[in-house]
């Protein structure tokens, strides 16, 4: 579970005060997927860099998996990131130096697993975005949407309980976001949470539920119910 | 757990810039130890012993110009006012001084004839004074009489039939047992006898770069010559209160003849090493600039690898990697660049010692000195990656989200 309470971010550039966020507040429940939407400049990716523990918020109260993250030092985000976080970036930002079968193995490294469980994990969740029989090639070597496909296996790998999405689809065409997007779709049935940060309207409103963040607050809330009814 | 397969096959995708960094260690490391085993060379030359009491001997040039001047009763008398002046411990004259880089030699042998083998010896001539003066350590056999002591005119050819030669010298004569020089008839000009009848300890040569530096030999000679040295040992401390002393002395006892050069032994030393001193200054100074060179480097290119990699470092960090995960990265990237580089620069240095032996005549470089480059080098590499590494791990995990 995720909650946020009154987070606020404040940006200083010389005497210019900047508010990314202005008393956000959002709880994910366990086995949500809920897209976040808004227009530019609106505090979307902080958000997701808030909620994905990649920057420190200025004051509010933020639990994650009922651990207080204001507590947490930079090794202890370090951690929970790694246990408990899967990222999947707009660029994939894959390593292109290494190939598939590495640039999953990189997260279980810093996890400490054997490697035996690493490859266990590495075939698995390959096998399980249909890359198994190309885990020797480079991401050069592949498309935008496997390219996209491998970088879910990444953060799928180390088993986490928050997957956050940033823009999946935004370097992609049509028909391989609606790739992406239903692999999404598959990983939050089997039980992953998934945040997506999306410009997208038509794949937002393809999640559980869609917020709308505005001037760093969230301005709008569909809920599950709503969109089975519709 | 460290990335090591993931470093070496990342390494492998990119590697020209890590290649010419390992080349630039492994030169390093070839040059550097080279440098260092010919400094260590010179600076063991340096410190050998020459034998005599360095810091209280000096000597001095007695040049004659006189035309009715008795050489041999003037010397005597020259020689007899040295000795008798307080605070002098003995004076002697003498053909050449060690380690000033003029003298004589000879080749001797153990049996006369124009075909044998034949040792080359440097020869002091000296009178019974000259193991109290020169300050030598007879290790066997006895000193000269002066009933020993014969006059040698310029020209002469003939040798007198007693030598007291140094300890290498009988070694080189009799390598089983150096001993057993003693009292031992070797041959001069190639069927000149002279029976061996004292071995001292040390006593060097006048050419500090000659490979028979340590083989000299005392001829109980005294010259009768226009120009020779006067060699002084003085009690310790008193040497340069007694230099001006006798200069003045013996050019105010006679007119007919100029006193130069007092010079002491050490000033002798350290004009015979200069230009190993220089050479050594030279080679600290390349190995120095090298390894800064070497260092800069290894910081350039894990600047450039780091400001390349900016976004992949930022992922990493966002993917679960502590800083101290990150910079380890980079640290033993370098410890596996650093390691090619070493690999290589081990055979260079090496190749280049056996080159230097052979073209040279060095003795080859020993294990120590190149477990102590390789180690040396490992530790400027990761002290050269140590602040890149860092600013690496301060790049924020939030870069991964940025698209510029």
């Amino acid at each position: 579970m995720l909650v946020m309470k009154n987070i606020n971010k404040t940006f200083q550039t010389g005497n210019i005060q900047t508010h990314a966020l202005n008393n956000f507040n959002l709880t994910v429940n366990e086995g949500d997927f809920v897209s976040v939407t808004g227009p530019s400049g609106s505090g979307k990716t902080t958000f997701l860099n808030i909620a994905g523990l990649l920057e420190t918020y200025t004051n509010g109260e933020f639990t994650l998996d009922g651990k207080d993250v204001g507590q947490l030092n930079d090794n202890g985000r370090s951690r929970m990131r790694n246990e408990k976080i899967g990222f999947v970036f707009q660029g994939f930002n894959l390593i292109p130096d290494l190939n598939l079968f590495d640039n999953v193995d990189v997260p279980l490294r810093y996890r400490g697993f054997d490697a035996k469980e690493r490859r266990r994990r590495i075939e698995e969740n390959l096998e399980r975005v249909g890359l198994a029989s190309r885990m020797k090639h480079l991401p050069s070597q592949l498309s935008g949407g496997q390219q996209q496909r491998v970088a879910i296996a990444r953060a799928l790998a180390t088993e986490p309980r928050f997957l956050l999405a940033d823009e999946p689809t935004g370097n992609l065409d049509s028909q391989m976001a609606q790739g992406v997007m239903t692999l999404l779709e598959e990983i939050n049935q089997q039980g992953t949470t998934i945040i997506m940060v999306t410009h997208d309207l038509e794949l937002a409103m393809r999640a559980i539920r869609t917020i709308q963040v505005r001037d760093g607050r969230v301005s709008e809330l569909d809920v599950v119910a709503e969109k089975a009814s519709a | 757990m460290i990335e090591i397969g993931l470093i070496v096959r990342a390494l492998l995708r990119n590697k020209i810039g890590a290649l010419l960094i390992a080349l630039q260690i492994a030169l390093t490391m070839t040059i550097m130890v080279n440098a260092i085993f010919m400094i260590q060379d010179r600076q063991s030359q340096m410190q050998r012993e020459s034998g005599l009491d360095e810091a209280n001997t000096f000597y001095l040039t007695n040049t004659v110009f006189g035309k009715d001047y008795n050489l041999q009763a003037e010397m005597q008398t020259d020689l007899n006012s040295i000795r008798k002046t307080p605070g002098v411990i003995d004076a002697l004259q003498i053909n050449a001084i060690p380690l000033s880089g003029g003298g004589w030699s000879m080749s001797l042998q153990h049996e006369p004839g124009d075909d044998k083998d034949t040792i080359g010896s440097a020869v002091y001539m000296v009178d019974d004074h000259a193991i109290n003066t020169l300050g030598v350590e007879l290790l066997a056999g006895t000193n000269f009489s002066a009933e020993d002591i014969e006059w040698r005119v310029d020209g002469q050819s003939t040798w007198p039939s007693k030598t007291i030669i140094t300890k290498a010298f009988a070694e080189q004569l009799y390598p089983d047992n150096w001993e057993t020089a003693l009292g031992k008839t070797i041959y001069i000009s190639q069927n000149q006898p002279m029976q061996v009848i004292g071995i001292i300890k040390t006593l060097q040569a006048p050419w500090n770069g000659w490979g028979g530096v340590e083989r000299s030999m005392l001829v109980p000679f005294q010259m009768e010559t226009q120009s020779s040295y006067y060699f002084i040992r003085t009690e310790s401390g008193r040497r340069d209160e007694l230099m001006p002393i006798i200069e003045k002395t013996l050019a105010e006892s006679n007119k007919e003849r100029i006193i130069r050069r007092v010079t002491t032994l050490e000033e002798t030393r350290k004009r015979s090493y200069r230009r190993h001193n220089a050479t050594n200054k030279i080679l600290t100074t390349v190995v120095i600039t090298l390894t800064l060179i070497t260092g800069f480097g290894i910081v350039g290119l894990a600047i450039f690898s780091i400001n390349r990699r900016t976004k992949q470092i930022g992922t990493r960090r966002a993917i679960g990697a502590t800083k101290w995960q990150v910079m380890r990265y980079f640290l033993v990237e370098n410890f596996l660049i650093s390691c090619v580089g070493v690999i290589i620069g081990i055979a260079g240095a090496i190749a280049l010692n056996m080159w230097l032996v052979k073209t040279f005549n060095l003795t080859p470089i020993g294990f120590e000195l190149i477990a102590f480059g390789a180690v040396a080098l490992f530790i400027v590499g990761q002290l050269a990656v140590l602040y890149p590494a860092k600013k690496a791990a301060l790049i924020p995990p939030a870069t991964a989200t940025r698209t510029v």
